[in-house]
């Protein structure tokens, strides 16, 4: 217990202006949460050199951190619920179902082994229903698919020979549901004359500190921190086509783990998308795309938006010829890692979606453009639309340009 | 590489960074917190707390008879955009409108939305609160419009929301609940209900908190007045306002939808000029990281909104870390570089706070600026 006592005093600053609450997504489709005021600053303050405090209505916190982003004070509000969810977890237990979803790399470990039967039987109805029966996995949610050539299996490159030096941070998304990106991204690089080495590497730990296993989470944060750190040293760039993963990199590991070491990797982190925009302000990212006549919808994460890096997905889509994107401007979408899988969580999950739902069938674009794969799985779910990855799409704006010779 | 860099999202903020990406400007955002708007009641006051007119507040800010077509050019462009973004301002500066706040005072102010409607000299008054909202009592209200409003016969009621909640429930929470048409239907059940006994013939004005609806205003505005038979108006007070949410809502996806980059929870903490470029340190999460853009507009709200710091020695510059005079104005303001709103100082701040209507125009003018220089660049080149 004494640990999660833990040091943290920006709630000091909190006015109790409603900021965080007025901005809230879930809050503002439900009044079953009790809002991040008063299950962060407010309940910290009661917490401190006192009573660790359990406070249940903790569980419909997504940490989407936009609490943090309104914040005038600064005040570290997500921090502050990611404990509350720890401490909730600790006096309660967790149930079967989180610790397996909060397991994501494991989930995809095995489900990619046996893909195309995971595949199947996760399509099919009364597994599903028992499978909510006993696991309190909603039996209407769309799952992801998995792909037994996972990235893995692909690409296990562990030097790069190039000056400069990328050093990629897979993630499990792109290893076991999307290798598609995870492809894509190295072809990207390839185009740009820039070699990808894959570290050793664990989850990033978002869905652990999401589902209250702080502990686990922080072990793998050390563990990929440990491992990141000798290539930076070594020249590597961190670059990430994940921006939840990307902004525990930046954000959550520096807050929790409180060390140097977390610090100094934080110096090296880069979205995908924000690495190619930095080539292109130093005037060495190839630009020879070809034309794309598209025109799209861009869905921005909240992990994305919580960086402070503008939009550099745009920034980039929008240097190839004829590619038209547009930002929805889209709240939270809701399926907000595995918390839209939960039986209890689903009908919040919805709710959230269905503004997103309303913004893409008013564009009426021709496909989606979004870095998360888990907002993916709810426009998959919610929308008739395509979903794309940007680096997807930068793939084909490569290989499309005619060879001429 | 900006062409634009607007520091603060504030009304003042958001407000130029959508008109300088209008003129295909290529514009960033950068801010720590959202503002003061979802603090404020949304209406546009010229000065907040006071009833000064509009030529005592032209003068109070010093802008000369000359600069009254452009104050009305910059009022009738936001009038323009919060009609365009589906929240259409009214009113005039010429003649400010007495609305009523949810403590029952009134107050002058000069652009409020369709959902204010200004308080008459007599006719029959109904107070409409939510058991659930304890920032809103209508009797409370009562006592001090009637002190006000001796002529104006007042009654009082409170309707359930019909809401279980776990937290404290606010005007915007209440608002929400409103967007849903089962429950303005069972709401308005109850007022009616209630009405049997009162004000049998007839009703001018309902009161009700500032939570008429967030999305559906327009919905749950209309409805409202056509099955009460009497006009409505929302009385915007405590915080968090709905009258206030709409437009900070509106505006930030306007502008999104425009193109501008938000680089938010980031904090600017430096400055340097580099050339003719204004290079700015930006400070987001646990990395620092820089910033250019040919112009940077400085829309930090001053002493409230966190661009000014009151200390021991006086006022400290937080932004650019440059110096300033004792009413918090740049003392030596480098090319390109344009305090907007509050970052002027003190001396546009009157009574604690600048009002709304000096975002508005002062977000214009400094546009009107940004395309002279340019102007004067392009017949340099
Ligand atoms: C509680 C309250 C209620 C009010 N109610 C009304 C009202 O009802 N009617 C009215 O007309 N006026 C009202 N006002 C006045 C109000 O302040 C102005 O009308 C107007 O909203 C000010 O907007 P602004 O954009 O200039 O500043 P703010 O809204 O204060 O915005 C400042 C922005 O700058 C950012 N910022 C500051 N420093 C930095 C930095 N170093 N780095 C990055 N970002 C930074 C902040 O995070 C914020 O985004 C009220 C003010 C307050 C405080």
């Amino acid at each position: 217990m004494h640990e999660l006592s833990f040091h943290e005093t920006t709630f000091e600053k909190c006015l109790k202006c409603n900021a965080c609450t007025v901005n809230c997504p879930i809050s503002n489709v439900s009044f079953d949460f009790g809002g991040p005021k008063h299950l962060g600053p407010e309940l910290k303050r009661m917490m401190d050199h006192q009573e660790v405090i359990d406070d249940a209505r903790i569980e419909l916190c997504t940490l989407c951190g936009t609490c943090d982003a309104s914040c005038p004070e600064n005040v570290h509000v997500s921090t502050l619920t990611s404990y509350a969810k720890a401490i909730h977890a600790e006096e309660n237990g967790t149930k079967f179902r989180d610790l397996i979803l909060s397991n994501a790399e494991l989930v995809g470990k095995l489900a990619s082994t046996f893909a195309p039967i995971t595949n199947m039987t996760m399509k099919v109805k009364p597994v599903r229903k028992a499978m909510q029966k006993v696991l309190g996995i909603h039996a209407d949610r769309q799952f992801p698919t998995y792909e037994f050539s996972n990235f893995k299996r692909r690409y296990n490159k562990k030097h790069a020979t190039t000056e400069k030096k990328v050093a990629y941070f897979t993630g499990c998304y792109a290893t076991y549901n999307a290798p598609d990106v995870a492809d894509s991204f190295i072809k990207v690089m390839e185009y740009n004359g820039i070699d990808v080495a894959i570290p050793e590497q664990k989850c990033c730990g978002v869905p652990m500190f999401a589902n209250g296993q702080m502990k686990q989470g922080l072990k793998n944060a050390q563990f990929n921190t440990n491992s990141l750190l000798e290539y930076t040293r070594q020249g590597y760039d961190i670059v990430m086509t994940c921006t939840s993963c990307t902004s525990a990199f930046k954000k959550e590991y520096a807050s929790y783990l409180k060390t140097e070491e977390a610090e100094e990797l934080a110096q090296h982190i880069y979205d995908a998308d924000e690495y190619l925009r930095i080539l292109h302000e130093e005037g060495v990212l190839n630009t020879n795309f070809a034309t794309i006549n598209a025109k799209v919808g861009y869905y921005a994460p909240c992990h994305m938006k919580g960086q402070g890096i503008g939009n550099p997905a745009m920034d980039i889509l929008e240097l190839i010829p004829g590619f038209e994107i547009q930002d929805m401007a889209a709240s939270c979408c809701g399926q907000c890692g595995t918390f839209g899988f939960k039986e209890e969580k689903y009908p919040y999950s919805l709710e959230l979606g269905k503004g997103l739902a309303t913004v893409v069938e008013e564009l009426d674009a021709d496909y989606t453009v979004t870095e998360c794969g888990m907002c993916k799985n709810q426009l998959d779910q919610l929308t008739n639309k395509q979903v794309k990855h940007p680096m997807q799409i930068l793939k084909t704006a490569y290989e499309k340009v005619p060879v001429t010779s | 590489m900006y062409d634009v860099i607007v520091v603060g999202q504030g009304l003042t903020g958001l407000l130029s960074a959508i008109v300088a990406r209008k003129q295909n400007k290529k514009v960033a955002l950068v801010a720590k917190g959202t503002g003061k708007m979802l603090q404020s009641t949304g209406l546009m006051d010229l000065v907040p707390g006071s009833n000064k007119d509009f030529s005592q507040w032209m003068e109070l800010y010093g802008l000369s008879n000359r600069e009254k077509i452009t104050v009305k050019d910059a009022i009738n462009e936001f009038k323009r955009l919060t009609e365009k973004i589906g929240y259409e301002y009214v009113g005039d500066v010429d003649k400010l409108a007495n609305v009523v706040t949810s403590s029952g005072h009134l107050k002058s102010t000069a652009l409020y939305p369709k959902t204010i409607t200004p308080i008459p000299e007599k006719g029959r008054i109904v107070i409409v609160g939510f058991n659930e909202i304890v920032d809103f009592q209508p009797e409370f209200l009562k006592g001090n419009l009637q002190k006000e409003r001796p002529n104006l016969q007042i009654k009082t009621m409170s309707v359930s929301l019909g809401k279980d909640s776990q937290r404290t429930l606010t005007q915007l929470d209440a608002a929400r609940v409103l967007d849903e048409k089962d429950n303005r239907e069972q709401i308005l059940r109850q007022i009616k209900e209630k009405m049997k006994t009162e004000f049998t013939d007839g009703v001018d004005l309902f009161i009700f908190p500032a939570a008429l609806g967030v999305q559906q205003w327009e919905k749950v505005h209309s409805q409202f007045c056509s099955e009460l038979k009497a006009m409505v108006t929302e009385a915007p007070g405590l915080p968090p306002n709905a009258t206030a949410i709409r437009l900070h809502e509106r505006l930030r996806k306007e502008a999104i939808k425009l193109g501008v980059r938000f680089y938010t929870d980031t904090e600017v903490n430096g400055f340097s000029k580099k050339g003719t470029i204004n290079e700015i340190t930006i400070k987001m999460n646990n990395r620092n990281a820089k910033l250019e853009s040919q112009h940077l507009l400085i829309c930090t709200g001053g002493i409230l909104g966190g661009g000014l710091e009151q200390t021991a020695k006086g006022l400290k510059e937080t932004t650019l870390q440059l110096s300033v005079n004792k009413e918090g104005a740049y003392v030596d303001l480098p090319d390109h570089v344009y305090p907007v709103g509050a970052s002027l100082g003190t001396n546009v701040i009157h009574y604690g706070i600048t009002g709304g209507i000096y975002s508005v125009v002062s977000s214009y003018l400094t546009n009107l600026q940004i395309e002279r220089s340019d102007m004067r660049g392009l017949q340099r080149a």
